[in-house]
């Protein structure tokens, strides 16, 4: 999860900031304009990396709001006189929120290259309206004739025609979108951004309505790159369509994965870092300064000169290497310098303290549950009873239709025919999120866990999805029943502690399926359902891994598929055999061994000897 | 003599999980070998390593004396290794015999062992349907057109992955008879299928996968002889 | 009446080049999965090669003759130099890299030919128009562009129908493993398609230069309404380019009789429709 910056990437923020400070004294009023356009820019792209860098959304269009905020200032603003930046900076905000919202209504239900294309065209829309009407001026683009002042009745606090005030406001302004962004993302709210990010089809299953926190996060980008919009127009007092043209959306992106997408203040100095090439690739003197270093002065001059009319080709090439090169940007340059803590080994797992209560899971109940598809029935009439906490194992030959029997307890399917009852209550044919809310937990043959999150955050972000209340902002609401969840579940699933800060990329295999099922564990689920647990593990993780679901069966009630025959064996309080669809055998696996069907179903007309 | 593959020590990862776990493998040209054990064990990651679609992490693989180690599925496929896969990956938007023909080539020495004749009185029903597209077949004829397809590559060596799943059983009894067919026909095969009786009586050499791992390489006898192996490793 | 007719038959022949465009973008997405923004820049190419080229031989079609042979080759280059660099990358990285190609491609354009427009003479034996009504003639050249463009999809459509590489690039697009299993380095045939998707480009470009004057940036609308043809008809079927070209085509003509404050808006508005209603487009594969 994103974390607070390191304490190197600190320091060069703050050697920024305090030589932006300085900057008023010292630099020319062309250097002044340079700065301020920058840090306007920075603010635009880092409201883009909310979308891109932290929730996960690609955004073509991104220039549309941007654009917007410009011409909101035009709209505002009297044609002889300063508008109030109290009325001015709000309505542009608003405008382009508003816009945001009715847009990413729409642009949020598609995902990947479509929403790519998506947000293009409708960026593409705007610029068309600026650009084939006469709204705005059209083609020629719109003046601001005097520059907007802040003023409470009639007096002036603040003019934005001074261009040192100028500066400094958004240097404020740029200070406070980071820091709010930085708060946002850490928030329960920004937690499941970032799960979406990583993996939304989880979230989903874990009860997250992700629709609702897509468009929450495009408007709250939207409304920013307002924000930076009409600081922009206020700049030079001219707007242009191009302002929302694909172009500028581009090249947002450019400096987001430039700097380094989903840290923030990477965008910044992408944002930075873009300007001050392009700015050099544009002035032939600085470029022939620079060549000259290395070569006479009359080729640096011819080379200066050159690649000065053909700025835009040298910065392509330049693009190009830098995204080569460093596809995490500048920021995962400086990260790669001060990495993470090494693996420590994994420790055995202590078994739960003997004083705990047994607490009673819950029982599960299939009455002549069938599932056709078409013509090919895979569950045929199946019935069985899951008694509470004990082991369940589910076995049978390859295409035996046991994933499918758990896709529908689940929910992923639903029943063609037959019931399912959880602690009595009929749960056939709802939908995933609603089964795992009821106390139905449910894994998956491979990992997903959040890969980024440390194993703490994973099991937090479950434990939320249990109140997904969207857009809780506040840590404080549920945030202790949460931690005491998150707590017990790290401790159920035999998580070490000093394991449990560490990123889920990093843990072994077997840690990854123990905090899958610590997912569970931490959302509520009193029975779980595990597919393929053991799977790709080697003696001592499936040792480890076995010890775990008998310790949890005391607790929950455990039903799992697999095919490691030692393990379950051991494990299981009672086996359940499916062949072809249908219950061959239910009992204890000692009943199971001596079964002539089963053993049959095994091994063909061998098993007949 | 060379061997027709030689695998040794292969490693295969899906991201953390550790699939096969140092597995070596050897098939002499011509012979028939059996790869047993229950489902999730790695027989199919294990075909699909030596035909070059996953990466393995460490090992090496050799086919007819060529180390294959880092080469593409298509140089493999050119070095005379066919697979048929489980699921058998026919091409649904290409009619029976643009499958058929897709690959068609003769093999190192030039000979077409199998020319598109003696793959259509090898299966009539893909004779008799021969324009319609791949999609339209029936699963035990798409089973056909995979093994047909495969065999029009001259294949020295041939991977068959579950070549009878799913299919009633007179459909079965036909394909058997090809792969049997197939089997004796000096074609190097690895096969892997659920009749047991049927696999020990037509293979030269059988193999049992356990949790990654090979945990038996003998004859047909030798296991027939080892009930508590069998049970232990392919029963309950 | 003659306005909208004229205007529906613009539209029928810009549909038309798009679908060459277009189709190239999608077999290039669907086979290869690289998003290329390039693409407009290879229309563009066309139709300053069509200039040159042209300057040399006097008519359009010889230019052709000589021009798409070179377009494959640069294309084969391109793709060569750079393009199978992406395969490995997601979208993002993709969009930039290409999208950085798009500022080079440009500045190369400027370099060779500066930025004022020039026009392509329509060959002299194409010139003049057929009599629509007492006051309007339809361009003989529109109507020779718009038979070249059917001509060249019934090719395409032979050549994926019934040829060997035509069933290789089917075959790549429902099962790329396979293809590559069965003894078929995909590499070269992701060369090969790519090089005929610019190849595709570039012959609009050249055939259409005659039509307006060539001028630096006709790439970028080109561009994107290729993606959006290839959105709607569904990402890798050049059935679906072919269809949604003309649907396109037909509705930008009609935007411009009917809403011309907002004709460029009409096609994105139909874009979306058809997101909603099929995120999958009309032909493609489920998104």
């Amino acid at each position: 999860m994103l974390a607070r910056p390191r304490p190197v990437v600190i320091v060069i923020l703050l050697v920024l900031l305090a030589y932006a400070v300085a900057l008023p004294f010292f630099g020319s009023a062309f250097a002044l304009k340079f700065a301020s356009r920058v840090l306007i820019t920075g603010i635009f792209v880092i409201s883009l990396d909310l979308l891109i860098g932290v929730t996960g959304m690609v955004s073509f269009g991104h220039a549309l709001y941007f654009g917007l905020g410009a011409y909101s200032l035009y709209f505002i603003s009297p044609a002889s006189s300063a508008a109030n930046a109290f009325l001015a900076i709000p309505f542009g905000i608003l405008l382009a929120g508003a816009v945001a919202a009715v847009v990413g209504s729409v642009v949020v239900l598609t995902r990947g290259f479509y929403f790519i294309m998506v947000t293009l065209a409708f960026g593409q829309m705007g610029f068309s309206l600026f650009f084939d009407t006469k709204i705005a001026g059209g083609t020629d683009g719109a003046y601001i004739n005097v520059r907007p002042v802040f003023s409470l009745g009639s007096q002036q606090l603040l003019n934005f025609s001074d261009r040192t005030a100028f500066f400094y406001f958004c240097l404020v302004a740029l200070v406070l979108s980071y820091l709010f962004l930085l708060w946002l993302v850490r928030t329960p709210f920004g937690r499941v951004l970032q799960g979406i990010h990583h993996n939304e089809a989880r979230m989903s299953a874990l009860g997250f309505n992700t629709y609702a926190y897509k468009l929450a996060s495009y408007v709250i980008a939207g409304a920013m790159a307002g924000f930076a919009g009409v600081l922009f127009a206020a700049i030079d007092g001219y707007v242009a369509p191009e302002l929302l043209g694909w172009r500028e959306s581009g090249l947002a992106i450019m400096m987001v994965v430039l700097g380094g997408a989903g840290t923030l203040y990477g965008p910044v100095l992408g944002a930075i870092l873009y300007s001050l090439v392009e700015e050099t690739l544009k002035s032939a003197s600085e470029l022939t300064a620079i060549f000259s270093l290395v070569m006479s002065s009359t080729t640096a001059k011819w080379l200066g000169g050159i690649l000065a009319n053909s700025w835009s080709m040298a910065l392509g090439f330049f693009l190009i290497a830098a995204v080569l090169a460093a596809p995490k940007g500048i920021a995962g340059f400086i990260e790669k310098y001060s990495g993470e803590a090494k693996r420590a080994k994994p420790r055995e797992i202590k078994p739960l303290a003997e004083t705990r209560e047994r607490a009673k899971a819950m029982q599960l109940e299939v009455e002549n549950l069938t599932r056709a598809f078409g013509g090919l029935v895979a569950v045929n009439g199946v019935s069985v009873k899951f008694p509470p906490n004990k082991v369940h194992g589910i076995i049978g030959p390859n295409g035996a239709g046991k994933t499918t029997f758990i896709n529908v307890l689940s929910g992923a399917l639903k029943p063609t025919q037959g019931n399912i009852r959880l602690e009595g209550e009929e749960i056939g044919g709802q939908k995933p999120h609603n089964v795992a809310r009821r106390g139905l937990g449910r894994s998956y043959q491979r990992t997903n866990v959040i890969l980024p999150f440390t194993a703490r955050e994973n099991c937090a972000l479950a434990a939320q999805a249990q109140f997904p209340s969207p857009f809780r902002v506040s840590n404080q609401w549920r945030g202790h029943e949460e931690d005491k969840a998150v707590e017990n579940a790290l401790k159920a699933s035999g998580i070490a502690p000093e394991r449990a800060d560490i990123r889920a990329s990093n843990l072994s295999h077997g840690e990854q399926r123990q905090l899958e099922i610590a997912m569970l564990i931490a959302s509520g689920a009193k029975l779980l359902l595990l597919d393929e647990p053991l799977a790709g593990m080697g003696p001592e993780e499936t040792g480890r891994v076995t010890a775990l679901l008998r310790a949890l069966a005391a607790d929950h009630t455990v039903v799992l598929i697999e095919h490691d025959m030692d393990a379950i064996f051991a494990a299981a309080d009672t086996l359940t055999v499916l062949v072809e669809g249908k219950l061959l055998a239910h009992g204890t696996p000692e009943e199971i061994r001596n079964n002539a069907a089963v053993r049959e179903a095994y091994l063909g007309e061998w098993g007949q000897q | 003599m060379t061997p027709a593959v030689l695998a040794e020590n292969i490693n295969t990862h899906y991201g953390r999980s550790h699939i096969l776990r140092g597995v070596s493998f050897r098939v002499a040209p011509g012979e028939t070998v059996s790869l047993l054990g229950r489902n999730g064990m790695g027989k199919t990651t294990l075909l699909r390593t030596l035909a070059g679609l996953v990466r393995p992490s460490s090992g090496s693989i050799q086919l007819n004396g060529s180390d294959v180690t880092s080469s593409r599925a298509s140089v493999r496929s050119r070095a005379g290794l066919a697979i048929v896969p489980e699921g058998r990956g026919i091409f649904p938007n290409l009619t029976v015999a643009e499958n058929l023909t897709f690959a068609s080539r003769a093999n190192a020495k030039g000979e077409r062992p199998w020319p598109l004749e003696r793959v259509y009185s090898l299966f009539p029903r893909l004779s008799e349907r021969k324009h319609h597209w791949g999609n339209e077949l029936s699963g035990g004829e798409q089973q056909m057109l995979s093994i047909g397809r495969a065999l029009m590559t001259s294949p020295s060596i041939i991977l068959l992955d579950e070549a009878t799943e799913g299919l009633a059983p007179k459909l079965r009894d036909e394909i058997w008879s090809t792969v049997k067919q197939i089997a004796e026909s000096g074609i190097a095969a690895i096969i892997v299928d659920k009749n047991l009786n049927d696999l020990l009586a037509l293979a030269d050499r059988n193999t049992i996968m356990a949790k990654g791992e090979i945990v038996f390489d003998g004859t047909s006898a030798a296991l027939r002889s080892d009930e508590a192996l069998i049970h232990r490793h392919l029963g309950v | 009446m003659d306005l909208v007719l004229i205007q529906l038959l613009n539209g029928v022949q810009y549909g038309l080049l798009i679908f060459l465009a277009a189709s190239g973008l999608t077999l290039v997405f669907g086979i290869m999965g690289v998003i290329n923004l390039s693409h407009g820049s290879f229309y563009m190419l066309g139709a300053y090669a069509a200039l040159t080229l042209t300057q040399f031989t006097g008519d359009i079609f010889l230019s052709l003759v000589l021009g798409v042979p070179l377009a494959f080759a640069f294309g084969f280059i391109i793709e060569w130099l750079f393009i199978r660099h992406l395969y490995d990358r997601d979208h993002l990285q993709q969009v930039l890299l290409t999208f950085s190609l798009i500022l080079i491609f440009n500045e190369a354009q400027k370099l060779l030919w500066g930025s004022y427009p020039h026009s392509v003479p329509v060959p002299g034996y194409l010139q003049g128009g057929v009599k629509i009504s007492a006051f309007l003639t339809y361009p003989y050249y529109r109507i020779a562009v718009a038979a070249f463009c059917v001509a060249l999809a019934l090719l395409m459509v032979f050549v994926i129908q019934k040829t060997r590489i035509g069933r290789i690039i089917r075959a790549g697009e429902s099962n790329r493993e396979m293809v590559e299993a069965l003894g078929i380095d995909s590499r070269l045939l992701f060369r090969f398609v790519f090089a005929a998707g610019v190849a595709l480009a570039a012959t609009a470009g050249i055939v259409a230069a005659p039509l307006e004057s060539v001028y630096p940036g006709i790439g970028e609308p080109v561009l994107i309404i290729s993606f959006v043809v290839v959105v709607i008809g569904g990402i890798g079927s050049v059935k679906g380019a072919f269809i949604g070209a003309i649907l396109i085509g037909v509705a930008d003509a009609l935007g411009k009789v009917y809403f011309p404050a907002f004709s460029s808006s009409v096609v994105y508005a139909l874009m979306a429709a058809v997101l909603i209603a099929r995120p999958g487009g009309l032909f493609g594969r489920a998104a």
